[in-house]
């Protein structure tokens, strides 16, 4: 009120009486004139009816006393009319206060008026009631009210005469409607109507209710001055005289369009969210009161947490949470986090209607209505169960391949079967946290309720056995696989245990043969140092009975035929004595031990010499011996040796030939000297020609050459000490031919040996 | 090789009594003298204690208290006993090199032939 011609004007305005009357003829509106600082110049009869204030109450005070504490602590009503100022005009919805305190919800538009150099002179304050529409019979009077609302531009306020022909227009008017005053005013309102309505005789209607009831008010399209339609809010009030005499209608009009076209699509987007939160199944979406009730509930919700809407609405939230949570106050404190920060996000284990637990992604939002006042929280859902428990198993799965894998080494590192099974069980138990794993056998009968994983062996379709398990919880894929691989490392440590087990008992056997082999070499040796043992043994009471029989002999004056008697015992214990001679060879030739002594010497000599110490047996077996030898046959051989090689082949001759000659060859071809003794007697079989000059066996006894005597025998093995050969020629019935041939050098490393003369029995 | 007064005197050196039982036998059935004894020890003791030297020992080399290889070894080291000639009597016909390691004059195998024991022994003896 400092500012002297804004107050004047105000005043002045104030003052006017025709403003007064029309402003105060309406009552749907509270229409107040403030000045620049907000503080009450005006009061209409609309302002006392909505805002519950009488004149004298609140003129003179701050239009701000109409605010809520909250509003006013937030200095809303500054801002107010700093918009209006701002953009010319500004408009909220909100709440309001009347004077008992009661809250209403308001429409409201603020105006400036007069502005100049940026600075308004006042405002007026246009107000109406959403909360409840008001029957009001309240008549506009003054046909010049309308001038007091020419500045208000968002209602199109006009007054019509009883027939409805306008008689007055203003700013809003022409905003709304797009007629100019000059355009509009004297034509019928109807003009405003769709023809569908003029038709129906709508417009007509309106008047006639507003007549017969003081006020009517409608929704519904009207139309512009272009031909456009526009949502409209129409209120017509029958207007007095100061007699009651109707004088006319005011109209007031407001485009709801843009309000319409904005609730539709809130009405729209609303539905839509409502939709999409209500259909979506993978996420509980739900909202909590300030204090954690559930208020909504989507089927997401339902899905995972299992309580429909109807269980679960009015529930306190940290019914989800397990017992041990709620007593730590977890529910509480998310809800402080999400109110204080915003948004609280964190996993963790949720309870589902029937108990049972999940793993749950939890995202909590703290919701406010624009004025920032916390109205309750959003809280997003998800049960990340299957993830977390598919992350467990990769994890459960990783950690038995590898205890697989570090078996799998352990069984290569490690020869013992027993320990590899050892083990294996060990690793299964601690893998797999059972206490009851065993392996049966093939054909073993395996526990009922356990799992079983076949061993199987090298052959196929075969198993070593199975690898049972029992365990108080069921047992996966996963396990049964890890199972199966500990079977078939098993299957391999078998393998390779019966393949070394086989090939130990080879080993054993090879071993055996070998000690066998060895045994009997050791019972051949004993033996042939028994034989020469023996023969030793066997010489010296021979030589003291031999010597006595033969100095008897020789003493003489024996009469026959106890001197014949006497002989033969003299030939029997010289017979004897060959005997043993030859015994002891065939020891020495069993034992390896056939020394060699060779000379040189005329082999032509040494057959003449032999044939005439057997001139006299071969005379009694009637053989004639022949000779066919060169004049000399020199070589170096053992002397004695071919002596006996001689004397056996001839005493065999004259033994198997009696009766027909026997001839003796001697033939030098080159390096080697061929001797032929044969005879025309009973001959050889030629079984036993192989058997006579078979291979030299040690293991054959020695007594299978008994049946051709040894001389045979000998004679080979001295042969074949001189690096010769021997062989026969021979047919059953026809004789034999014996044919030894010796190398003319035979020296062995013998050479240069002098003899210790050696007499022979 | 022996001195003319050896009297057809043999030392039989032989463990085994019945067979130099025998050899006395019949060498004394040809007018030879044999002396005996049963080992090498005594054999020695036999020659220290004889007036005149034997024509020849007939040695036996396996003998217990002392074989044929000492007893021969020890008639080398006493000059007076060492031209007396030896010839090993032997039933192990292997032991050619040790008969020529003894370096005796001769070497018969037992069980031995009358005839050439005879022959043997007559060429130390016949020229008496």
């Amino acid at each position: 009120m400092e500012n002297g011609p804004v107050q004047d004007e105000l005043t002045a305005l104030r003052a006017s009486a025709e403003l007064r009357t029309v402003t105060d003829t309406i009552r749907d509106y509270s229409i107040v004139l403030l000045d620049p600082q907000g503080v009450v110049l005006t009061w209409n009869t609309g302002a006392r009816q909505i805002e519950g204030y009488a004149a004298e109450e609140i003129v003179g005070q701050g239009f701000d006393r109409l605010f809520t504490a909250e509003d006013r602590a937030a200095g809303r009503p500054q801002t107010f009319l700093t918009e209006a100022l701002r953009t010319g005009r500004a408009q909220q919805e909100g709440w309001r206060v009347r004077s008992d305190g009661s809250r209403f919800w308001a429409d409201e538009v603020i105006s400036p008026l007069r502005v100049e150099n940026g600075a308004a002179k006042g405002y007026v304050k246009v107000t109406r009631d959403l909360t409840r529409r008001r029957q009001n019979d309240e008549h506009w009077s003054e046909e010049r009210t309308l001038l007091t609302v020419a500045s208000v531009t968002d209602y199109a306020i006009f007054m019509v005469d009883p027939e409805g022909t306008i008689t007055t227009w203003n700013l809003g008017a022409e905003r709304a409607k797009g007629y100019r005053a000059d355009e509009a005013i004297g034509r019928n309102f109807s003009m405003f109507y769709t023809p569908e309505d003029e038709a129906a005789g709508k417009p007509r209607r309106l008047l006639r209710r507003a007549q017969e009831e003081g006020r009517v008010e409608d929704e519904g399209w009207r139309v512009r001055k272009d031909g456009s339609r526009f949502w409209a809010d129409v209120v017509i009030s029958r207007v007095n005289d100061g007699n009651g005499k109707l004088i006319g209608y005011t109209k007031i009009t407001r485009d709801l369009t843009e309000r319409r076209r904005a609730e539709e699509h809130l009405r729209q987007a609303e539905e839509r969210l409502h939709l999409m939160i209500e259909s979506v199944q993978d996420c509980a979406i739900f909202m909590l009161d300030r204090e954690g009730r559930v208020a909504t509930w989507n089927r997401g919700a339902e899905h995972i947490k299992g309580y429909t809407a109807q269980e679960i609405v009015g529930q306190h939230f940290s019914r989800f949470y397990p017992p041990e949570e709620i007593s730590a106050g977890k529910p509480e404190r998310e809800l402080e986090m999400a109110s204080s920060t915003g948004r609280f996000e964190e996993e963790g284990w949720r309870i589902r209607k029937d108990g049972s637990r999940f793993w749950a992604n939890v995202v909590l939002s703290a919701t406010r209505n624009r004025d920032g006042v916390l109205i309750g929280f959003t809280k997003v859902t998800r049960d990340l169960s299957e993830r977390k428990r598919a992350a467990e198993e990769m994890a459960e799965r990783a950690r038995q391949q590898s205890s697989a894998a570090e078996l799998g080494l352990y069984a290569l590192q490690t020869a013992q079967l027993d320990q590899v099974i050892e083990r294996s069980m060990q690793t299964i138990r601690e893998t797999l946290q059972i206490d009851d794993v065993r392996i049966f056998r093939a054909g073993e009968s395996l526990p009922p309720g356990a799992r079983t994983v076949r061993i199987h062996a090298p052959e196929p379709d075969a198993e070593y056995g199975f690898l049972a398990a029992s365990a108080s919880r069921p047992l996966t894929p996963n396990d049964v696989g890890f199972l199966q691989a500990i079977a078939n490392v098993l299957a391999v440590a078998m393998a390779r245990s019966q393949s070394e087990e086989q090939l130990r008992r080879a080993e054993r056997e090879a071993a055996e043969e070998r000690g066998n082999t060895v045994r009997v070499q050791e019972a051949l040796l004993e033996r042939d140092e028994f034989v020469s043992v023996a023969a030793h043994e066997l010489r010296t009471p021979l030589t003291a009975l031999q010597l006595k029989l033969q100095g008897l002999e020789n003493s003489g004056g024996f009469p026959q035929p106890k001197a014949e008697r006497l002989g033969a015992a003299v030939r029997q214990t010289e017979r004897l004595a060959r005997l043993i001679d030859r015994l002891l060879d065939v020891s020495r030739i069993a034992q390896g031990r056939v020394e060699m002594a060779p000379e040189i010497f005329d082999l032509a000599v040494l057959v003449r010499q032999v044939a005439e110490d057997f001139r006299e047996p071969a005379a009694q077996a009637r053989a004639a011996l022949e000779l066919q030898l060169p004049e000399k046959v020199e070589g170096s051989w053992d002397r004695l040796r071919i002596e006996q090689v001689l004397m056996n082949l001839l005493s065999n001759a004259v033994k198997y030939g009696a009766g027909k000659p026997i001839t003796m060859k001697l033939e030098e071809l080159d390096d080697v000297v061929r001797l032929s003794i044969a005879d025309r007697g009973i001959g050889i079989a030629p079984d036993d020609v192989d058997r006579i000059f078979g291979r030299f066996q040690r293991a054959a006894p020695i007594r299978n050459y008994g049946g051709m005597g040894l001389g045979l025998y000998i004679t080979r093995h001295i042969v074949e000490a001189h690096r010769g050969t021997i062989s026969v020629a021979s047919k059953l019935g026809e004789g034999s031919t014996f044919i030894v041939e010796l190398p003319r050098l035979s020296a062995t490393a013998a050479a240069g040996r002098d003899k210790v003369s050696r007499a022979r029995a | 090789m022996t001195a003319p007064s050896c009297g057809r005197t043999v030392l039989i050196v032989e463990d085994d009594a019945d067979t130099r039982l025998a050899l006395a036998e019949v060498l004394q059935d040809v007018n030879y003298r044999p002396l005996h004894a049963a080992n090498g020890a005594a054999a020695l003791e036999e020659l220290r204690a004889a007036a005149t030297a034997p024509c020849v020992i007939l040695l036996d080399v396996m003998m217990p208290i002392m074989d044929g290889k000492q007893f021969n070894a020890e008639l080398q080291k006493d000059p007076a006993l060492s031209e007396i000639p030896v010839v090993v009597l032997s039933a192990h016909a292997d032991l050619d090199s040790a008969a020529q390691q003894m370096q005796v004059a001769g070497f018969l195998r037992k069980p031995v032939d009358l005839g050439a024991l005879l022959a043997t022994i007559e060429q130390f003896c016949g020229r008496e």
